[in-house]
């Protein structure tokens, strides 16, 4: 186990090496310059662009550049292109708001998915299976940003109540407890939209999981021994069938990041992945960069944490 | 069963803790009825958020229109587009020539023998208003020359020279106005080539050694013959304060000039001050501002904001980088916390910012105009257009950044009312005129009479555009209206191409000498109005017979690969233009190397002469008179084929209106018009919002 820990470390922090040099190349030798070096602008002169060249450092060397990046990040001093603002805090300003809409999508897609996923595998190719397998392939193939017009359109023109941004604009004077439920308010579609594609994903997997265990000869055994159907299910059938699902948990950590470009840039949330998507369209590469930084830390902590919890839940395994 | 109860339970107990969220927020109806303050606020939505509050650094249009609600400048444009002062409550623009003594040249056919002579002749004319005498000068000094590129980076290498210079008498003379011909003029004075035939070479010797070949281009900068030194003196509006408190002066002047020009502040701007020579303070409220040069343009950028100096002088600067605790050294402008909160001296204070979300602004009461009527000014940003219109269906923003096919829908809607107007800027069709097919004007012309631009504007745009013919502003006077466009005629299309040589061959296709008329029309991707175009020209030019390629290629590569290079036959793109009528960049032959932006290689040595010519005029009627002749050229070559200027629309709650007290001290209510440029928001500072929809007495 400890052995386990160290090496999966050392391993993970080459991987995380190979990730910074690759990352670094692709965002930097991508075509186009940062907007401040504006190609466009009549008035600019070719000694202007310099000086922007150089007080971004992009007149020296790659690998110059590269440590000059890294050394800045992990010293603090990194600041955003755009606005020369640090990029760790303006970071985590939106870790803060992207988190909420995490938390409570995740909240919803695994506590939808797994009743709605046993039931359609115990009452296999009945009315309920058909249409929420129907009702799953809607869900993927339809993107989301399609829906969340649908719902805010259908949601303002019936109730006349405000959807968008985090909170209702012109209720700073309102009581404490209004204003901590607008903004839960506020969280409800945007956290549907972003977990109904989850919803859908998960459930199958759920029902396919559940399918192969009640197949299993110790569920038969069980039956035989005069257990009530529930305990037969839950207790043996849904058990064994969480196994993959421990797993899984460890790797959704890294949406955290990623947040969700389309939902947050629809809902004007303020969050990760809006500021990812505009940071790209500037070209803003601190921001970037940091950011796809740390989604890769996030990834190997979420891959580590998996396999710890594979070794807690499944005896069987060690590593 | 417990699991079964929790798996059911949790989902239900999560889904209504967050719907039951519903009932606690108001509908709008409710928000507005509750709360009378929300039609003194106005709110406007954008897609992006500012960039960085500081009129110097800034280059985005979020933060400039936050700016100006914060900052005021020097001057700005009035209704007519005309210029009028805002902080400077007057100018005077006068200008000031230098030009040596030249004890060679014959005057009147006798050699001169002193310059109190010639101070006795000029001092006759009328424009000139001084003329002083700047005894020789004798004195050593360093100049920078460009030599060739060694280290390859693209830029030639400077060269420091050591000069020793012997100058003669120099003359300075005071003009009343700005005349650009002054030194032909003068030639009827004192004789033709006066100011030609005055040798530097003769007065200066290089000691750096090793350069000597170089001696006439150092002597004539160091030198130079003749000098022109257009001055602006701004009378500065008294009593005007910060939104702190301060009082503005001259001070601020400077101290925004320098801030800009410091090239560790980075300023976008440097450019459009570059050609400034000095600026001084002559007193608390009048600055003067001489320039190297004569330069029209660089009287418009004093529209700049105003910084205040007693909040980011040096000083400020270090005490804020140690309050920090960074090193002051790397510590600049830039950096100071004042671009997240700025203070202007504007109709509106800065509140508060919140990135991504919105930034809110109250009024200044102090404001020298008189205060807004509206209490605040929030910016909010919604990067997403159907929900801007969403929220302002709902009321959640008086206004937004409509797009034409919204303005449909809500057009006939008694709630709102709707302003359109012309933007500042173009879509056309460039040729590269490097390239052999373009080189004829004929053939322009035939490409261009080959597109129906009408029905591009009908069916493209919307008719949300109108037709262009030139690159100038189509609202200013500096537009020739009496200009046509090439009409829609693809038969007199072909009839000039077969005049310039392209004949159908059996196919169909054009052919001269043997080879087949065709090459590659390309644009930028991300666009789909240009992508609808190259379609539209691509077909139509097919049909004459001409056979057209078509590429549509990602944004950097389109400006790093094509445009940069010169490396594309034909291309479609837009130019956003300012109001000044200065085409130098974009038209100017010298400007067609790579990275410059006179890409197609427009060469034309009139319309050159004419471009220097504009820039250079400080009298308006005489710009137009040139800006109409270089029309004319333009627009005769056909470098592009014009196409259309898109329109901008707006949409606004019937319930704003303008609202003025009268002398007589009544209130008038007025409903909001255009001005005569299109622009609706002219008079924003005394707009406000009423309960009730107004009624007006022209609308019954």
């Amino acid at each position: 186990m400890f052995s386990f820990t160290v090496r999966s470390f050392f391993q993970k922090l080459v991987t995380l090496f190979f990730i910074s040099i690759i990352s670094f190349l692709v965002v930097y030798l991508a075509p186009g310059e940062p907007s401040q070096i504006d190609p466009l602008n009549p008035k600019f002169t070719a000694e202007d662009l310099q000086r922007f060249r150089q007080e971004f450092n992009l007149d020296k060397p790659l690998q110059e550049q590269y440590y000059l990046y890294y050394k800045n990040l992990f010293t603090g001093q990194l600041k955003s292109w755009k606005d020369n603002q640090p990029v760790l805090g303006k970071i985590y300003e939106r870790f803060k708001n992207s988190l909420w809409l995490f938390i409570v999508g995740t909240l919803i897609t695994w506590c939808l998915s797994f009743p709605v996923g046993i039931h359609a595998a115990i009452r296999r190719r009945s009315f309920f299976d058909r249409s929420t397998t129907f009702l799953a392939y809607v869900l993927i193939s339809i993107p989301s940003f399609f829906f969340a017009y649908i719902l805010i359109i259908f949601v303002v023109k019936t109730f006349n109540i405000p959807v968008i941004g985090m909170q209702t604009f012109g209720m700073s004077g309102a009581a404490g407890i209004y204003q901590v439920m607008d903004r839960v308010w506020h969280l409800v579609l945007p956290s549907i939209l972003g977990a109904l594609g989850g919803i859908a994903l998960l459930s199958r997997y759920v029902r396919a999981q559940m399918l192969e265990v009640i197949h299993q000869d110790y569920i038969r055994t069980a039956r035989a021994k005069g257990l009530s159907e529930d305990q037969v299910y839950y207790r043996h059938g849904f058990r064994n069938a969480l196994l993959p699902f421990v797993t899984m948990f460890g790797l959704i950590l890294p949406g955290l990041i990623g947040g969700s470009v389309i939902i947050e840039s629809i809902f004007a949330w303020p969050g990760m992945g809006r500021m990812g998507y505009e940071a790209i369209l500037a070209r803003d590469y601190p921001i970037i960069l940091t950011i796809n930084f740390m989604a890769a830390v996030l990834v190997l902590i979420g891959t580590f944490i998996s396999d710890l919890l594979y070794m807690v839940v499944d005896p069987r395994i060690r590593l | 069963m417990l699991i079964k109860k929790v798996l059911i339970l949790l989902p239900v107990i999560i889904f209504v803790l967050l719907l039951q969220s519903f009932f606690w927020v108001p509908t709008y109806d409710e928000q507005v009825r509750g709360n009378p303050l929300r039609l003194e606020e106005f709110i406007i939505a954008a897609i992006g958020d500012a960039r960085i509050l500081n009129p110097i650094l800034s280059a985005d249009s979020s933060s400039s229109t936050i700016e100006a609600q914060v900052f005021d400048g020097l001057i700005d444009r009035d209704e007519e587009l005309k210029f009028r002062g805002r902080l400077a409550a007057g100018w005077k623009i006068y200008e000031e020539v230098y030009f040596y003594f030249n004890p060679k040249a014959a005057v009147n056919g006798r050699i001169i023998s002193g310059p109190e002579t010639i101070r006795a002749l000029l001092s006759q004319k009328d424009n000139i208003t001084d003329v002083a005498i700047i005894p020789p000068q004798k004195g050593e000094t360093d100049i920078q020359i460009a030599g060739p590129d060694t280290n390859g980076d693209g830029f030639p290498d400077p060269i420091n020279l050591k000069v020793r210079f012997n100058a003669p008498h120099r003359f300075k003379v005071t003009l009343r106005e700005v005349d650009q011909d002054f030194f032909t003029k003068m030639e009827s004075v004192l004789g033709k080539g006066y100011f030609k035939t005055f040798q530097a070479s003769d007065h200066v010797r290089i000691i750096t050694e090793g350069h000597e070949d170089k001696l006439s281009a150092v002597a004539a900068q160091v030198l130079p013959a003749t000098e022109h030194n257009p001055v602006i003196i701004f009378d500065l509006r008294k009593g005007v304060k910060f939104h702190d408190g301060h009082e503005f002066d001259s001070g601020d002047v400077k101290f925004t000039y320098e801030a800009i020009i410091d090239p560790k502040n980075l300023s976008p701007r440097v450019p459009d001050y570059e050609p400034v020579k000095y600026l001084e303070v002559i007193d608390r409220y009048k600055v003067k501002v001489v320039y190297k040069r004569l330069y029209f343009p660089a009287f418009g950028t004093w529209g700049m904001g105003m910084l205040p100096e007693h909040l980011l002088n040096p000083g400020a600067i270090k005490r804020e980088a140690e309050a920090k605790g960074e090193d002051p050294a790397g510590f600049t402008l830039r950096d100071s916390g004042f671009n997240r909160h700025p203070v202007g001296t504007g109709p509106f204070v800065f509140r508060e910012w919140k990135s991504d979300q919105y930034i809110v602004l109250d009024r200044h009461e102090d404001y020298w105009e008189g205060a807004p009527n509206y209490r605040s000014y929030t910016y909010r940003i919604v990067p997403d257009l159907l929900t801007q219109e969403m929220e302002f269906y709902g009321g959640a923003i008086d206004s937004y950044g409509v797009q034409p096919h919204q303005v449909e829908r809500l057009k006939d809607d008694p709630a709102y009312q709707n302003f359109s107007g012309l933007s500042f800027g173009y879509t056309y069709i460039g040729y590269n005129m490097r390239r052999e097919l373009f080189k004829d004007k004929r053939v322009r012309k035939a490409l261009g009479m080959a597109i129906d631009t009408d029905k591009i504007i009908r069916y493209v745009m919307y008719d949300q555009a109108e037709r262009i013919t030139g690159p100038f502003v189509k609202q200013t006077d500096y537009y020739d209206r009496g200009i046509q466009p090439p009409p829609y005629d693809p038969e007199g299309a072909l009839e000039l191409l077969r005049e310039a040589g392209w004949v159908r061959n059996s196919e169909g296709w054009l052919e001269k000498d043997g080879k087949r008329f065709a090459f590659t029309l390309i644009t930028n991707g991300g666009n789909d109005l240009r992508k609808s175009i190259l379609t539209i020209a691509q077909d139509a030019w097919k049909k004459i017979g001409i056979d057209v390629k078509t590429d549509i290629v990602e944004w950097s590569v389109f400006i790093g690969r094509h445009v940069n290079t010169g490396n594309f036959d034909a291309l479609i793109l837009g130019w956003s233009m300012g109001i000044d009528p200065d085409l130098y960049q974009i038209w100017h032959s010298s400007q067609s190397n790579q990275n410059q932006l006179n890409f197609v290689g427009f060469n034309n040595k009139e319309a050159d002469d004419l471009i220097v010519k504009i820039r250079q005029e400080y009298d308006h009627d005489k710009q137009v008179e040139y800006c109409h002749r270089l029309h004319r050229i333009i627009a005769d070559e056909q470098p592009y084929t014009f196409l259309y200027v898109g329109k901008w629309t707006a949409v606004l709650d019937r319930k704003i209106v303008i609202k003025e007290a009268l002398p007589s001290g009544e209130e008038e209510i007025r409903k909001i018009t255009p001005t005569r440029t299109g622009n609706y928001s002219f008079y924003f500072n005394k707009w406000i919002k009423l309960a009730e929809n107004p009624v007006f007495e022209m609308e019954r």
